[in-house]
């Protein structure tokens, strides 16, 4: 007697494909079509565009408020207070902004060589070998993602700062958050370049693994063969 | 001499492109030195925020915390610079292999009417098709040249800053000559970071130089005709915003010692520093806005240039 398969509520889950450490010592992905972007290059695509447009309005506003500052009576002390925190909060917002804006643009790059290689491939006939995300880019993302909370802390201390008073103990307490907010917002920015700098590192493997992989399908598949 | 003009230059044809990049290796080393340079640094940081009161401004402290980050920056940076250095050679092998390859996979079709010269629309963008493989432009050529003398000058005037913030903790807080030193520390130690972040665009200028010549000596070497995208908005923006940003950071030293003039009169040298840190800050901005549109017009011509190399492979035109 035949049995029939029983609807399910469930769609089945999708199965990633296996990766296979080839002899060069590369983890590479097989399939039969281009992989096309993973989860994180298609945010990049994205996020870019938004990221950049943060970071010209953090810094235009930012530097209008330190031109404010700058005129600003020197007995004043609230207004200058306030805005000896508000300027590097804002400033550091257009950092935040393209710093993050850089990091999804070699995300979008290291894209181009997922999605083009694995066509490129596929066009000759080939099966499709995709490198595995490499530890690098992996650490790309999660020191991006430090660097945002990092600086978004130092910010947010700067914020805090701006809401003192004038008293004695305020001006004390406004430059303990001053020193702490510039201290985060700089180890926010080194974890972004060194973020930056591990995508870049990425993007060298990835050439390396192409130049060999277009080789051996021009052995396997060319017309010599 | 021979060995820095050797940095990045096109490999030699008997070179293993197999071979690990010893760029990345050195580049990535440095990055963590330079991060492990700035949490030194706040540490410091922390250290004065947690112990300034009536009597102590820990002005010292934040003096040497601010001359080691911006220093640890700058050796990121160079650490970027020198992937990128790799990067560029990687693209040479890259050229190499396509070369080798579409020679063996190129297809054969039968409409055997070639490309029209001139120019035609691509989804990238408007480019060339032409008989010979198209000349570099002048900003590619300048770009080939600068990188080295940016990032030199650029290291000198971070190491001068570094020794310079030692000088600037070892003055009394509240001084003339506190002041001075922290306008020309703050001053010199932007200058070398806008002229390190000019070298890595000035590299990624490099690194679309050789797109563009690799690109015609592919399509070159297998007798098609040579297409290649026009410079497209994204770039001409970002070389307009890192020289604005390059001329905003020189012109930040040296409002920073004119401000050193200012430094007998406390209220007025306050004024000056209110608006010279954002400014030094808008100088870096400028120029890492260009280096974001840069790196998405290497994304397009990768992309458009994948798409070539599918065309060659299934027309072979």
């Amino acid at each position: 007697m035949a049995t029939t398969a029983q609807p399910t509520t469930t769609p089945a889950r999708r199965q990633k494909p296996p990766s296979t450490t080839r002899p060069d010592g590369f983890k590479t992905i097989e399939s039969t079509t281009s992989p096309g972007y993973n989860q994180p290059q298609l945010v990049a695509r994205k996020m870019w565009l938004p990221m950049f447009a943060m970071a010209l309005m953090g810094w235009a506003v930012g530097f209008i408020l330190a031109i404010v500052e700058a005129g600003t009576d020197r007995a004043d002390e609230a207004a200058l207070q306030t805005l000896s925190h508000l300027v590097p909060a804002f400033m550091f917002i257009g950092f935040l902004g393209v710093f993050s804006s850089i990091t999804f643009a070699v995300a979008r790059i290291l894209g181009a060589f997922r999605k083009g290689g694995g066509e490129v491939q596929e066009t000759a006939g080939s099966a499709v070998q995709t490198l595995k995300m490499p530890g690098t880019a992996k650490l790309m993302l999660g020191l991006m993602m430090m660097g945002m909370m990092v600086m978004a802390a130092g910010i947010i201390t700067n914020f805090i700062g701006a809401g003192f008073g004038t008293s004695a103990a305020d001006l004390i307490d406004s430059a303990s958050y001053g020193a702490a907010g510039s201290g985060l917002r700089r180890m926010g920015v080194a974890l972004y370049l060194t973020g930056i700098t591990f995508g870049l590192a990425t993007i060298i493997e990835v050439l390396r693994f192409q130049a060999i992989r277009i080789r051996e399908v021009a052995e396997q598949h060319g017309h010599a063969h | 001499m021979g060995a820095v003009m050797q940095l990045a230059a096109r490999p030699r044809a008997a070179e293993d492109g197999t071979k690990k990049s010893r760029y990345r290796t050195a580049g990535l080393a440095l990055a963590i030195v330079g991060l492990m340079g700035t949490a030194v640094s706040v540490i410091g940081n922390f250290t004065a925020a947690s112990g300034i009161d009536a009597e102590n401004s820990y002005g010292e402290t934040l003096a040497w915390t601010f001359g080691l980050s911006i220093f640890s920056f700058g050796m990121i940076k160079v650490a970027i610079s020198i992937i990128l250095m790799g990067i560029i050679v990687r693209l040479w092998f890259r050229v190499d292999a396509l070369k080798g390859s579409l020679a063996l996979l190129h297809g054969d079709s039968d409409d055997k009417k070639r490309t029209a010269l001139g120019t035609t629309d691509t989804e990238w963008g408007k480019a060339t098709v032409t008989e010979a493989p198209p000349k570099l432009l002048p900003i590619h050529r300048m770009a080939r040249t600068m990188w080295r003398p940016m990032l030199a000058m650029g290291v000198m005037a971070l190491t001068a800053g570094l020794i310079s913030s030692f000088v600037w903790a070892g003055e009394t807080p509240g001084t003339e000559s506190f002041r001075q030193a922290a306008a020309f520390t703050q001053g010199v130690e932007f200058l070398g970071e806008a002229m390190l972040l000019s070298g890595i665009a000035f590299l990624l200028g490099t690194i679309m130089a050789g797109l563009r010549e690799g690109g015609g000596e592919v399509q070159s070497s297998l007798g098609l005709p040579i297409t290649t995208l026009k410079m497209p908005a994204t770039a001409k923006a970002f070389v307009v915003l890192m020289m604005m940003g390059l001329m905003v950071g020189i012109t930040q030293f040296v409002l920073y010692l004119v401000a050193i003039g200012a430094a007998d009169d406390p209220a007025s040298f306050s004024s000056w520093s209110n608006w010279l840190g954002p400014f030094r800050e808008l100088a870096l901005g400028l120029i890492l806005a260009g280096i974001v549109l840069a790196l998405v017009t290497i994304g397009n011509v990768l992309a458009f240039q994948f798409n070539r190399v599918q065309q060659i492979i299934r027309t072979g035109n």
